[in-house]
């Protein structure tokens, strides 16, 4: 079984810094590979195991991204495809017309792992773009994958309710976060990733096969989070007074 | 450019919210809002203008079907902004109808506006920390934050049928089970105590239920006691991943305060925390914080609400 | 906290500028694994609440272990520096697992420097992928500074030699699968590798200790306990040099160790002070405050350097043991001085409070263990007044 994963290389939302205006300074800001995304690479790792076949990474972003690629092979993906563009140019229909190109190039994937969003913007719209574009089935949100040569059964983990379902292939699926424990790759599998193949693809050698349209940021500023911080101290019985007395005051409570 | 404004949600309640977004956006594209619904207009849902019934696709349709069929009566009747609810069936509709439309798409907006050339939409980015407003060229798909509009109020204007076909679908449904739920209702609750892995046991869960109760609030927790354990409805899961709530009084109850949780309550009015840990960052969330054991703290908060004053 | 700083990173990148791609990855996935898997345990683990034991064995399959060893016995080749930077990040995430871990490390490294070409083949695999634990047994209830009078008996007998006598202070006794054992022969003290589960070793009653609770420390007897010819390392009556050469690497690794348990402090303090007010301004807006900060920052940085220096020298073939000795004496003395700071700005909370204290009870240690200060000042101040004439 062919697989591909799909992993961003997003900002590391704890390690933004703001300038004094409470601009976020993006460019330059520490990257690491989406949290959930290492969810999907797992479950990746997890079919092959199951049913044989290869598993490719792949990224869209700029040069830092490969860092992310690397986790993935180092985890255990056996090749990786970088696409490289301009990170202030993408926007979910861009990266996943990027995506859906070099995925057409690649190879035959009978499964497209993603994560259910990315720890930094959490749009959720890639994976099911991606599988409009390539025209292949889509299952969100799966917290759970059985996958035969034809078919793959999952359970959807929706708002309300849990959901099975049955996908021809190929398919693409995004994948939640509680679907599996993601493996911390060793010190020697990092080092060998290092030597494992990955093909470098310009972002402007692809768009000519899907248009994209122009999201532009306005303005981004740091969420004001102005609190008091204050600590109640003295023993439990005073903090908790002082607290409940506070809280009246502050007329949240009405008891 | 003019036209609707449409609003689909294929959840009742959010659908309500995305038809009062719809009402505000209209006048900027001289349109009108449109609740766009499909089989059958639902009792639930308000909104004022519109309404336009696509027949041919089961109403509980997959995204899959919706989509097409959305899209199939977009592109003859032309809408200026197609408004989705961002669930997490929604997001794929609105993902599908944007590829479909080839038009742009502005994800999980909290306010939106428009000059009647483009539409501006404000997010929050990097789990809260940031809010950013993006700005898409006419026509576009966005998908609407749920809890971020109230329910419109809105009569229904006229209704309009549309014959959208019956579109192939290709993932079946094999079954679906309800999640536990309670009556719990976070969004419009004005109190919520929330409880995170401070908690030992979900046989301690009632005691903090309890302590909402008596505040007249209602119990929500942080990720890992919904998704990992189990031990509470994803309904209950405040954060990035789960529900966004904005109560009057927010009590963290043993919640380290990750920057995924703060995303779903950072707009409270009152956040106040008890946790052994005096470094997590929850109290820098918070404006009271409470250095100690929850099992003591929360007994001791009980005698204190009951003492009078 | 981010236990893999960018001020960490941007140092080492001044002193290995080439390698910086490779090693900074290694070094952010040991930190990512700790900051997950140690950092929010390291209360439970010295309040005993649970066993530092697979959180130990997980870091060593993950490979921390292996780090300055060559590839040919199972390790990565990598740069000395980048192993005692390694346990710096483990010291700040949990002191006690880092002593462990050091203590062990330290047996592989006599191992691959003394031992035989059966024993690195033997044993070096099995002790870097953390599939056997090791000890150190060398100090003595009647014998610590003054090694050179080990009373541990060691007599020739059938097949090798038979083993009498006790250790005291053992770090990983009664966890480790072999210690490495210094006992006396007719030629003088000797080096041996002793099977826990050789009849005649019995491990004592875990010790009650002030600071690095998550270890275990004990006494080692041995009676009438048979040890094979070929479980002999190096030559008989060399030990005590081993032991030393052992020593001088491990002091590197220690000072490295000291560095994190202060920057767990130092960092605790950075988000105290900003918010904990006084008078109605944070405290960190106190210039008697700011002082502390400004000598802890200063020391951290200090002994980090020293320790960088002493395992370049190392990795250079150099004589580096009076610079390890320094790096030791400066990094521990520091780190109690900053765990102190600490807890005096804690104030009652600091004095009241196991996770606030913790600190300054794992430091506590270091100024004794492995060559106190006052014989490793000795030591360095031998080897300059030599280095001088």
């Amino acid at each position: 079984m062919n697989v591909a994963v799909c992993v961003k290389h997003a900002v590391d939302e704890g390690e933004l810094r703001f300038d004094p205006a409470g601009r976020p300074l993006i460019e330059g800001a520490a990257g690491k590979m989406g949290a959930f995304d290492k969810n999907a690479v797992e479950a990746a790792l997890r079919v092959r195991s199951e049913v044989g076949g290869e598993v490719v990474g792949v990224t869209v972003g700029g040069a830092d991204a490969r860092k992310s690629l690397k986790e993935a092979l180092a985890m255990g993906a056996d090749r990786g495809v970088h696409v490289l563009d301009e990170p202030h140019l993408l926007n979910p229909s861009r990266t996943s017309a990027l995506l859906a190109a070099s995925l057409r190039e690649a190879g035959q994937f009978d499964l497209v792992l993603c994560a259910e969003g990315s720890s930094d913007t959490y749009s959720g719209l890639v994976p099911p773009m991606v599988a409009e574009r390539l025209g292949y089935a889509y299952v969100g949100y799966a917290r759970k994958l059985g996958v035969t040569a034809s078919e793959v059964r999952a359970e959807r983990s929706l708002e309300e309710s849990i959901e099975s379902v049955a996908s021809p292939l190929p398919a693409v699926i995004s994948v939640v976060s509680e679907a599996n424990e993601p493996r911390y790759p060793t010190l020697i599998q990092i080092m060998q990733a290092s030597k494992k193949p990955v093909a470098e693809v310009r972002a402007q050698d692809l768009l000519s096969a899907g248009g994209t349209h122009s999201v532009t940021i306005g303005s981004m500023f740091a969420h004001s989070t102005d609190r008091k911080r204050i600590f109640l101290e003295g023993t439990t019985d005073e903090a908790a007074a002082k607290l409940v007395d506070a809280l009246r005051k502050e007329g949240v409570i009405s008891v | 450019m003019t036209g609707d404004v449409w609003s689909f949600s294929e959840n009742a309640a959010v659908a309500s919210e995305v038809a009062l977004a719809a009402e505000g956006l209209a006048p900027a594209v001289q349109g009108g809002p449109v609740v766009v619904e499909v089989g059958r207009a639902r009792d639930g849902v308000r909104g004022g203008g519109e309404r336009l019934v696509l027949q041919g696709c089961p109403q509980d349709g997959p995204a899959e079907a919706l989509a097409e069929c959305i899209s199939r009566a977009a592109k003859s009747l032309g809408p200026a902004i197609i408004l989705v609810g961002a669930t997490r069936e929604g997001r794929e509709v609105a993902a599908r109808l944007a590829v479909k439309l080839d038009v742009g798409c502005l994800p999980e907006a909290s306010r939106i506006s428009s000059d009647g050339k483009t539409v501006s939409a404000e997010r929050s980015v990097y789990a809260g920390r940031v809010s950013a407003t993006l700005t898409s060229p006419l026509p576009c798909v966005v998908t609407v934050r749920p809890g971020s509009f109230a329910k419109s109020t809105g009569a229904t204007g006229t209704v309009r049928n549309y014959d959208a076909g019956t579109p192939e679908v290709r993932v079946r449904r094999l079954g679906s089970s309800r999640r536990e739920t309670g009556s719990v209702d976070l969004k419009s609750a004005k109190v919520i105590v929330s409880a995170g892995r401070g908690v030992k046991r979900k046989e301690d869960l009632p005691m903090l239920e309890g302590l909402a109760s008596e505040m007249k609030g209602a119990l929500g927790c942080s990720r890992p006691l919904s998704s990992d354990l189990g031990w509470l409805s994803e309904e209950h899961h405040i954060g990035l991943t789960g529900v966004v709530v904005k109560p009057d009084l927010y009590l963290a109850v043993g919640i380290s305060g990750q920057l995924q949780h703060i995303a779903g309550m950072k707009d409270s009015k009152v956040v106040a925390a008890v946790n052994t840990d005096r470094d997590a960052p929850i109290f820098q969330a918070s404006d009271y914080g409470i250095v100690g054991d929850l099992y003591q703290v929360v007994p001791a908060l009980r005698k204190a609400l009951s003492a009078r004053h | 906290m981010q236990l893999f700083s960018s001020e960490h990173q941007s140092m080492l990148k001044s002193f290995r500028p080439s390698d910086y791609p490779e090693h900074m990855e290694v070094l952010s996935s040991l930190g990512s694994f700790m900051e997950s898997e140690l950092l929010p345990r390291s209360s439970r683990f010295d309040s005993g609440q649970e066993s530092i034991a697979p959180y130990r064995r997980r870091l060593m399959e993950h490979g921390i272990c292996a780090i300055p060893f060559p590839r040919e016995h199972g390790g990565l080749g990598l740069p000395f520096l980048i192993y005692a930077s390694a346990i710096e990040l483990l010291g700040a995430a949990d002191a006690s697992t880092a002593l462990s871990v050091e203590i062990h490390n330290a047996v592989a490294e006599g191992i691959m420097r003394f031992g035989s070409d059966e024993q690195r083949s033997g044993l070096l695999p099995l002790l870097l992928s953390g599939k056997k634990l090791a000890s150190f047994a060398l100090t003595e209830p009647a014998s610590g500074s003054d090694a050179r009078t080990v009373r541990t008996l060691a007599e020739r007998s059938g097949k090798g030699f038979t083993l009498n006598g006790s250790k005291t202070f053992i770090t990983n006794a009664g966890e480790a699968d072999l210690y490495m054992v210094f006992a006396r022969t007719g030629r003088g003290p000797s080096c041996f590798i002793v099977e826990a589960s050789s009849p005649g070793v019995s491990v004592g009653t875990p010790m009650l200790k002030l600071g690095m609770r998550g270890s275990r420390t004990a006494e080692v007897s041995f009676r009438d306990c048979e040890v094979p010819m070929e479980n002999l390392v190096g030559a008989e009556g060399e030990g005590i040099d081993y032991a030393t050469a052992i020593l001088h690497g491990a002091r590197i690794v220690v000072a490295a160790l000291n560095v994190g348990i202060a920057r767990l402090a130092y960092d605790g303090v950075m988000r105290y002070s900003k918010t904990r007010t006084a008078f109605e301004k944070p405290i960190s807006e106190f210039q008697l405050v700011r002082e502390k900060i400004a000598d802890m920052k200063t020391g951290i940085n200090a002994g980090r350097l020293l320790y960088y220096y002493a395992s370049c020298l190392k990795e250079n073939g150099q004589d580096y043991s009076s610079e390890a000795a320094q790096a030791k004496v400066f990094a521990t003395e520091m780190s109690l001085r900053v765990c102190d700071s600490a807890i005096q700005l804690y104030g009652g909370y600091g004095y009241t409070t196991e996770d606030l204290h913790r600190p300054w009870r794992d430091a506590r240690l270091l100024t004794i263990g492995e060559g106190t200060s006052e014989i490793l000042r000795l030591l360095i101040a031998s080897r300059e007044l030599a280095r001088a004439s």
